[in-house]
């Protein structure tokens, strides 16, 4: 029988890797649920209240997408539409070529990773590079994030050092202090030289057209600062309603993905520079990105698009803490990437439906997520869906259903199986070639069939 | 790209057009997200500062004191909103280099950048700068100390309040203690791309 | 997840769904559902028709299989009485999960409403019927594991509440009790390597806290860690809460 590739991926990882995004999730994970508790009286209803905000959004982006283009254009800001990843790459590129730029300082922005715009551009002549030190360190190591608010969770120092004296940013030293430093070194020299800045968005008021903006490290602000054109890739899902709203959005996003009561750098971004001040964009792009988003809009599973990019579905999820994020073989990892993943992929739907079964469905993301997503119900609608579409990458490992429903609906033939059962007890059951039976007996032993004990029991007692 | 626009419109209109009923937008209470740890204040500075310290920066109420920061730093050479450096010259001895106009071309040079902030927010220790009110985003940006310049009655109680009443600008900065990662190992450095040190200066 | 529209309880006639897992293994706790539902006043009603609640179908991806045995249980616990499950999983599963898979059909209705006098034993005792404290003595540090199907509902402050009242009794604390044991049914199975450094983790903070024995309002996870353990060598002693509160019974 076929194997399930997050297993295999989990059997391979390395112990310190594993235990590494363990302690780092797990702190994570109980500095938020403290910080919340704490200090809010009510850190549930909040999460609800956001849930019913984003939702709101989704099932109105008809009129919310050209009222918040309006405003933009009001700003002055340019707006772009691109339905597709090639679309939104092309986008970039049009805008590069335009100002006769070569080069780009990029912000961390998830869009980015799903189109993939850092090779295309590359292939292109621009050299597009990642401002973010998690995200530096990936591009600089030709690696993949594995964690959406912490990208290279999975590597320690040492690597790290030895990748920055590969790329001649010093002889080796691990201290994390020196790394920082070096990379600020490097990397403000880079601002001042980038023709574009590029960022997404965390969120997008439909009220005031702001493009609201959080980093901890400053690479976002930098990149508004020295470069003379800021883009703004933003999924259209990234809406918000009022300004109010993102008192609550704030609140719950910083305290859910860093447990920080704010993250460092909140920008509220609204147009380009004002006219006395000396540095920033004279010109902002605004590129709404769907890629595959009306799709899931159209689904069943529309919910998991009012994912605000926390990563607290990750930290507490108890799978994710055993594989990391590579073994999702996807831009989102975790919970999150379980269903978003397998959704945006569209036609290569089956390739990764292998992903909502890699949960024992344990309920921790829908309780931790500050959107109040209810990941397990969404999981279970895709595993219904990967089903009915026979894609085999799903089935993998799963037994069979149809004969035991069939069993489960007759109860004579159900009191026969239930006796028949206790066979077990007197089988060589470690030598049976049963897949189901190896997986389980390898790691656990088998309880004692008491099959139809019960009933007898019950019976005696009425009779008594 | 207008195909794009309209593609997406199109499909936009296509998923939601078979919901039966579409979530209302839900009215929430500011209270709700009230930090309850917190007391109400009188003194919006004194509650501020407290604040910022437990997010690592540096509230100052005298000039005397900034200048002793610096000094103590070894932080001579800076930049400073021209503004406001009439009123903070006397207090700079010569052995400060202060410039008025920022330099891009040598932004290692600057120890510190003096710019003027527009408000802040109590409850979460939060500076708040505008690109009209920032002499030069740069200059607010680079040094390794950024000190930003406040007046008492430009302190809002909380983050709903300073969204309530947010000026009419391109681009709005909520600055809330010195820049900071933890990528590597998760360990705690402070001033990656921004700041290290993060002044607030009440005049 | 909270049964949200849950009918009150007005008799003190209840439908017994057992749960495969008592049906085929562990009929001792379904003994001792059955005593402590009497002790508390109950009169037990076994529809002798039943099977399953349709959980592995459903969460093994196969919907139309589970909505089968769904609707098989819907014919089988009719009436109006509520129907007690000795397993916080197996009622979710009818009063959440079945509503899922129905979402489409056209017996939505009927599913829903058994949905809605569905119950988990320990929520039943504490929320249904108003009991707050157990007598009898009961000597044990008790380690009470917070399986993930009760999330969100009464079932785990009940047990707490129930099991702290025995004299005798001391729940003890562990660390991170709200992670997951690593069954989840055909998971363990078919994602075997993930499923056991779950339940290998969980195992050693249980274990850290020196119980005398792991208990939970659901047997499927004490099978997970307590066949984890045996297979180790090392056995940990598991009981489902009913079983403690119906021994505690015999020690008045
Ligand atoms: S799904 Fe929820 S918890 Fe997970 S990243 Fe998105 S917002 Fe955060």
């Amino acid at each position: 029988m076929a194997k399930q590739l997050i297993d295999q991926f989990a059997a391979t990882l390395p112990a310190d890797k594993r235990a590494s995004v363990y302690q780092s999730t797990k702190s994570t994970h109980e500095k938020r649920t403290k910080m919340l508790f704490d200090q809010f009286a009510e850190p549930n209803r909040l999460r609800a209240l956001a849930g019913e905000i984003k939702q709101h959004v989704l099932e109105h982006l008809d009129t919310l997408l050209p009222a918040v283009e309006a405003k933009l254009q009001a700003n002055g800001a340019r707006v772009h539409w691109a339905a597709t990843a090639e679309a939104a790459c092309t986008a970039v590129l049009r805008i590069m070529q335009a100002r006769g730029a070569t080069k780009m300082v990029k912000a961390k922005t998830m869009v980015s990773e799903e189109i993939a715009l850092a090779p295309f551009l590359e292939k292109h002549g621009i050299e597009a590079l990642e401002t973010d030190l998690g995200e530096f360190i990936v591009q600089i190591d030709h690696d993949h994030p594995s964690h959406i608010v912490r990208p290279i969770i999975h590597k320690n120092r040492r690597e790290i050092a030895t990748s920055f004296e590969r790329h001649g940013l010093g002889a080796y030293n691990d201290d994390p202090q020196t790394i920082t430093r070096r990379a600020r070194q490097f990397l403000r020299q880079k601002y001042l030289q980038a023709d574009v800045g590029l960022t997404g968005a965390n969120f997008v008021s439909a009220e005031s057209g702001r493009i609201v903006l959080v980093t901890n490290e400053g690479n976002s602000r930098f990149s508004l600062a020295a470069p003379p054109c800021h883009i703004v890739l933003v999924g259209i899902e990234k809406l918000v309603p009022r300004d109010r709203d993102l008192g609550l959005l704030l609140n719950l996003l910083a305290r859910s993905a860093t447990a920080q009561q704010l993250t460092v750098y909140t920008e509220f971004i609204s147009g380009p520079k004002s006219a006395a001040q000396p540095d920033g964009p004279e010109e902002m792009h605004v590129i709404f990105v769907d890629n595959g988003r009306t799709e899931v809009l159209a689904s069943e599973c529309r919910e998991i698009l009012r994912c605000i990019r926390c990563g607290a579905c990750m930290n507490v999820c108890p799978v994710y803490r055993q594989v990391s994020g590579h073994a999702y073989r996807s831009v989102y990892p975790g919970p999150v990437g379980a269903v978003l993943s397998p959704l945006l992929a569209g036609k290569k739907f089956p390739e990764l439906a292998d992903l909502p079964k890699a949960s024992s469905l344990c309920g921790a993301c829908h309780e931790v997520c500050p959107v109040n997503i209810p990941i397990p119900d969404l999981l279970l609608r895709l595993r219904d869906k990967a089903k009915r579409e026979g894609a085999r990458r799903a089935a993998a490992g799963t037994p069979p259903m149809g004969a035991w429903a069939l069993l489960a609906s007759q109860p004579a033939a159900w009191k026969a199986a239930l006796f028949g059962s206790k066979i077990i007890n007197y089988l060589p059951t470690k030598l049976l070639p049963v897949p189901p039976l190896r997986a389980w007996e390898d790691t656990r032993a088998l309880p004692e069939m008491r099959g139809g004990e019960f009933r007898k029991w019950m019976k005696g007692r009425k009779k008594s | 790209m207008s195909s794009d626009r309209d593609t997406i419109l199109a499909r936009v209109h296509g998923a939601l057009a078979p919901l039966a009923e579409r979530a209302p937008l839900p009215e929430w209470d500011l209270e709700l997200v009230h930090m309850r740890t917190i007391q109400p204040a009188t003194d919006l500075w004194a509650l501020f500062a407290e604040r910022l310290k437990l997010v690592n920066g540096t509230p100052l109420s005298a000039v005397a004191d900034l200048v002793a920061l610096l000094e103590q730093g070894r932080w001579r050479r800076g930049y400073c909103d021209p503004a406001l450096w009439p009123q903070f010259k006397d207090a700079f001895p010569a052995i400060f280099t202060v410039e008025t106009a920022f330099d891009r071309t040598r932004v290692d040079d600057y120890d510190f950048g003096i710019t003027a902030a527009t408000g802040a927010i109590a409850e979460t220790g939060t500076l708040v700068l505008t690109d009209q009110g920032t002499s030069s985003r740069l200059a607010a940006l680079a040094p390794w100390v950024h000190v930003a310049v406040l007046r008492r009655e430009q302190i809002h109680a909380d983050i709903s309040a300073a969204l309530a009443v947010m000026p009419a600008d391109p681009n709005i900065v909520w600055v809330t203690g010195p820049s900071k990662t933890a990528d590597v190992e998760g360990i705690l450095i402070e001033g990656v791309h921004g700041p290290g040190v993060q002044v607030a200066l009440l005049v | 997840m909270l049964n949200a529209e849950r009918k009150p309880v007005t008799g003190k006639r209840v439908q017994l769904m057992a749960t495969c897992l008592c049906d085929a293994i562990y009929d001792d706790v379904g003994r001792a559902t059955v005593e402590v539902l009497e002790h508390a006043g109950c009169t037990v009603d076994f529809p002798e028709g039943q099977t399953c609640c349709g959980q592995p179908a459903f969460n093994g991806g196969d919907w139309a299989a589970a909505r089968k045995v769904v609707r098989h249980a819907v014919r089988t616990f009719t009436g109006e009485d509520p129907v007690i499950l000795p397993s916080g999983s197996c009622a979710a599963m009818l009063f959440h999960g079945a509503s899922l898979a129905f979402e489409h059909e056209p017996d939505r209705v009927e599913v829903e409403a058994l949905g809605r006098r569905t119950w988990e034993l320990i929520d039943f005792l504490v929320n249904g019927l108003g009991i707050t404290t157990w007598p009898g003595r009961f000597d044990a540090k008790i380690a009470l594991h917070r399986s993930c199907h009760t999330r969100g509902t009464e079932s785990i402050p009940a047990a707490l509440t129930l099991l702290r009242s025995i004299p005798g009794v001391e729940v003890v604390e562990f660390g991170e009790v709200e992670q997951c044991c690593g069954f989840g049914g055909t998971f363990s199975v078919s994602f075997p390597n993930i499923s056991t450094a779950m339940g290998t983790l969980k195992l050693a903070h249980l274990r850290a806290a020196q119980p005398d024995l792991l208990a939970s309002v659901d047997m499927s996870c004490l099978m997970h860690l307590g066949g984890l353990a045996a297979h180790e060598g090392k056995p940990v002693k598991i009981m489902h809460v009913a079983q403690i509160l119906r021994d505690a019974l015999k020690h008045p």
